[in-house]
């Protein structure tokens, strides 16, 4: 990453269905890596309900932005990363419907977080 | 390198606070803005690492709407303009919202 640019992390932290923050936050994502903003994208908490594997929106009529997802190596969205202990509190395994996700510790997860310039969180 | 953690939910209803506190890191300081208030009563706030020195504050105003008492001897008391500057005193701010 180039130090003399300002980098961005987004958390996601709500479940994916519920409401349009994921969405929201995918969107924000993406404008930035198509003007090859740096941008890391965070799963905590509910959040991390968003990477299972298997979901389909389609069933209940919400639209699967989760699809998208795969994209994001087309956009240059190369640090994805995910707090372990909420993957564990909700016995969830540590596979997901994209590649190259990083799986990390609680003090792990708040370095990296806190590694960026600007935090916005949905 | 701090940050500003700005709590706008409540414990009793949200996971916010406890996410919040996975990431503190030390010399961070956590303002409790509008519903965060109600934090001041959850247990949660006991158990911020103390060796962190985690400094704890709250809208004097938005505590006293919602008849919570602040104990100045764990958090103090701000104004809206004091939140304006502690965005200037740290690094970066995360919105637990």
């Amino acid at each position: 990453m180039n130090n003399t640019s300002k980098s961005l992390a987004i958390i996601n932290a709500k479940a994916p269905y519920s409401s349009t923050a994921g969405k929201d936050a995918l969107d924000i994502a993406l404008i930035f890596g198509s003007f090859e903003q740096a941008v890391s994208l965070f799963f905590q908490g509910e959040g991390v309900w968003q990477l299972i594997k298997e979901q389909d929106g389609s069933i209940i009529s919400a639209k699967d932005y989760l699809k998208t997802f795969a994209a994001f190596e087309f956009y240059d969205i190369e640090q994805v990363y995910v707090c372990q202990s909420s993957l564990k509190e909700r016995n969830l395994p540590e596979s997901f419907h994209i590649d190259n996700v990083n799986v990390l510790n609680q003090q792990d997860f708040a370095k990296k977080l806190t590694s960026h310039h600007s935090i916005l969180r949905f | 390198m701090t940050t500003l953690h700005i709590v706008r939910q409540s414990a009793f209803n949200t996971n916010d606070l406890a996410q919040c506190m996975q990431v503190l890191g030390n010399n961070d300081v956590i303002a409790f803005i509008d519903d965060g208030c109600y934090n001041l009563q959850h247990n949660l706030i006991n158990s911020i690492e103390r060796d962190k020195n985690i400094r704890l504050t709250a809208i004097e105003q938005h505590a006293s709407a919602r008849a919570i008492a602040i104990n100045e001897e764990v958090c103090s008391k701000i104004t809206m303009n004091d939140l304006v500057s502690l965005t200037f005193e740290n690094d970066r701010v995360i919105t637990w919202q």
